[in-house]
């Protein structure tokens, strides 16, 4: 398996034309729901399915063989059996296409039969000079082109974080949460079996991509000497590089002579590994997301010192515990900003770090509060607890009843505006500070997950609907932000 | 003949642990001082040398974990206690001991872990953590993959858990952090300058005055494969 290092894949991420071969007008099948895909995401260069036995699909054309389309082509993606894919690559060598994406499954995961046809795959690419995705994978998403070449009906929402993934069921989970929880995708791939292009090939690419300002991965295996952790190493220095690992416990024992090589399991070193590359190794599946989220809009804090605002003290006693347990400092108050704070809240608030706003309702007093703490330079980071989501507390009205409950109801929608939030303005104010001072703000949203969504619509707020999943990526930041300090 | 390469011609899957601290120290470990002795007269010699109190091990290649065969005498406070020492260790039935290892006493609480392994995909990795006999029960440990940078020893110095060993503890000073840092940079070039090496284990790396002793070394043969 060759390595090239430096591979200019623009033309696999932004083709000019695209051939779909393997086009299929029977819905269950990949070849159509594919296609259906890339249509319904409204590609913006020239589609051309390819299927000798019909004349149209979904309205577009289809043409028997790539030989037949008149112009060059850029991208080619084939979903047909695994046995034709070999005869298929000679076609579009002879075509000169210089990108082949290789859907089908059936190749070297399955067996020995089928990575020897993953080979001749291989080397037929090679003797055309044609570099191919997978086999195995389930596409490709690129946020330029609008190409939306994915098996799952995902319309991903568009942003600054690149991903390739191992795993094409793992990668489709992540765009969708990554769509729920509001993360922009610039392209992602499903790299499939790796036979030609690999893991390194893309981490590279991104690297150099200057529309990719955050990288991450989803891996199971690392080759050995594969070059991976060294190519990080570089790379973290620029971008933040994410990555979620499978296959992390170890099967079987290893039989050592030493204590050292009795104790290496592969997961302690994998792990020092990522932690010397800088890798950001996210410890759970939702902690992908979550990182993406922040780590794409908010600086790096500059320290591990955490100020915690939250309306009620429970909350705030919970997030302090959680920012001990992983590491983080929760620093006292000093007297310049307990004074500060005394004038916004009634005097019977904690008066300490947490800063307790003893259920003071408003958002005025809350940014008040922000703000305040913002500016003290004793810490790096902020937790604002109930920063979002306040429309939690609206009343419903569903209740028709006689003159006088009508009367009472009247009165609810007043007290419903009393607690109502304006998402749009605190998180604008909340971006501002972030903005202005390099802290973090990170919100914790009230109320259910209603309420967490309402706050994601604005997706450039940093929220999440439990203070350890905030707390979690706060702690990965800050360890990022170790690295990136760390002697070259 | 460099001493890997004599164990090698000799057919050894290890060093001694006599053996293993003289290569070890080429590379600037500490180690105890110590002196092999096949007679016991020789023994006594060493003892006198070296000053009391001394430990007597039995001696040999094949004897990798000596706590659990009992050829180990601690504390020989004098040359009557050598001699006693000396009859019993040789004499045992436990296993064949033909040679004795006297060597200085390390007195400390403190027992660390390093050592070396290596990994099919990263290559040779460092190990360092709390050592003793409850090493393997409590896995207090951390790998950085060789070769290691200042930086990294220091940090893996802090990656576990009772990382509060190497500050002052019962009256002792602090372990000396720099030369720690040394003994773990240089496991990780012996690692990245030596595929005949596939495995160390310094254990227990006793704590003298703040100083980092290895008291007992194994170094574990390969085939030359990376």
């Amino acid at each position: 398996m060759e390595n090239m290092s430096g591979c200019d894949l623009d033309r696999l991420f932004n083709p000019r034309t695209l051939a779909f071969i393997g086009a299929s007008a029977s819905t269950s099948k990949w070849g159509f729901i594919i296609l259906f895909n890339i249509l319904k995401g409204n590609y913006k260069g020239r589609l051309y399915p390819v299927n000798p036995r019909t004349k149209a699909i979904l309205g577009v054309p289809c043409y028997p063989s790539v030989g037949d389309i008149s112009e060059d082509v850029d991208l080619a993606i084939i979903t047909t059996p695994a046995k034709a894919v070999p005869g298929l690559i000679d076609e579009c060598g002879a075509k000169r296409i210089p990108y082949v994406i290789v859907v089908s499954a059936d190749f070297s995961e399955t067996g020995p039969e089928g990575a020897r046809l993953e080979h001749e795959v291989t080397a037929k690419a090679r003797a055309h000079g044609i570099r191919i995705v997978g086999p195995n994978t389930m596409g490709v998403f690129s946020s330029q082109p609008h190409l939306h070449a994915l098996m799952p009906p995902i319309m991903p929402l568009h942003g600054q974080v690149s991903m390739f993934s191992q795993s094409g069921n793992l990668g489709a989970q992540m765009l969708m949460w990554g769509f729920d929880e509001g993360v922009g995708f610039e392209k992602f791939v499903g790299i499939g079996n790796e036979a030609d292009l690999t893991s390194i090939d893309f981490l590279d690419y991104f690297a150099r991509d200057e529309r990719t300002r955050i990288i991450l991965a989803y891996l199971e295996g690392i080759l050995p000497n594969s070059g991976l952790a060294t190519l990080a190493r570089k790379v973290s220095r620029q971008k933040p590089i994410l990555v979620f690992k499978g296959g992390r416990t170890d099967v079987g024992t290893k039989a050592a002579a030493s204590h050292s090589g009795a104790m290496a399991g592969s997961t302690r070193v994998h792990r020092a590994a990522f932690h010397q590359a800088g890798i950001i190794e996210v410890p759970t599946s939702q902690g992908m997301m979550d990182c993406a989220k922040a780590f794409a809009n908010y600086p790096v804090p500059r320290g591990n010192r955490v100020g915690i605002l939250t309306r009620g003290g429970g909350w705030g006693v919970i997030t302090a515990d959680a920012c001990v347990e992983s590491g983080l400092e929760v620093p006292p108050l000093p007297d310049e900003i307990e004074r500060k704070i005394s004038r916004i809240l009634p005097p019977y608030w904690s008066h300490g770090n947490p800063v307790d706003m003893v259920a003071m309702g408003g958002d005025g007093p809350f940014m008040a509060c922000l703000e305040t703490l913002a500016a003290w330079d004793g810490i790096d980071a902020i937790l604002a607890l109930g920063g979002s989501g306040s429309r939690a507390f609206q009343y419903s009205q569903e209740i028709k009843g006689p003159r006088e409950l009508k009367f009472v109801l009247a009165q609810e929608e007043l007290i419903a505006e009393k607690f109502s939030n304006a998402p749009e303005s605190t998180s604008v104010m909340t971006r501002q500070l972030v903005e202005q001072t390099g802290k973090p703000i990170i919100a914790v949203s009230l109320g259910s997950a209603e309420s967490h969504k309402a706050a994601l619509k604005d997706y450039h707020m940093v929220s999440y609907p439990t203070p350890e999943r905030a707390v979690r990526v706060l702690q990965l930041m800050a360890s990022y932000r170790r690295f990136i300090e760390s002697p070259e | 003949m460099t001493i890997i390469e004599e164990a090698k011609k000799r057919g050894a899957k290890t060093l001694s642990e006599h053996e293993s601290k003289l290569f070890l120290s080429e590379f600037g470990v500490p180690c105890t001082q110590e002196k092999t002795a096949t007679t016991e007269d020789a023994a006594v010699a060493a003892a006198n040398e070296i000053g009391y109190p001394v430990v007597m091990k039995g001696s040999g290649e094949a004897l990798a974990h000596k706590t659990e065969l009992d050829l180990i005498a601690l504390n020989l406070r004098d040359e009557k206690e050598v001699r006693e020492a000396f009859k019993k260790l040789t004499g045992t039935k436990q296993a064949e001991v033909k040679e004795v290892l006297v060597q200085q006493m390390v007195k400390g609480d403190r027992e660390l872990v390093v050592g070396l392994t290596r990994d099919a995909q990263f290559g040779p990795c460092v190990m360092f953590g709390l050592g003793g006999i409850f090493t393997e029960v409590l896995e207090d440990v951390a790998f950085r993959v060789a070769p290691l940078t200042r930086w990294d020893a220091m940090d893996m110095m802090d990656d576990i858990r009772a990382k509060k060993i190497l500050a002052e503890f019962r009256g002792q000073p602090a372990v000396d952090r720099e030369v720690l840092a040394d003994i773990l940079m240089a496991i990780g070039e012996i690692g990245m300058k030596f595929d005949d090496v596939a495995e160390i284990d310094i254990n227990p790396l006793k704590i003298m005055n703040g100083k980092p002793v290895a008291v007992d070394a194994l170094v574990v043969l390969g085939n030359g494969s990376k």
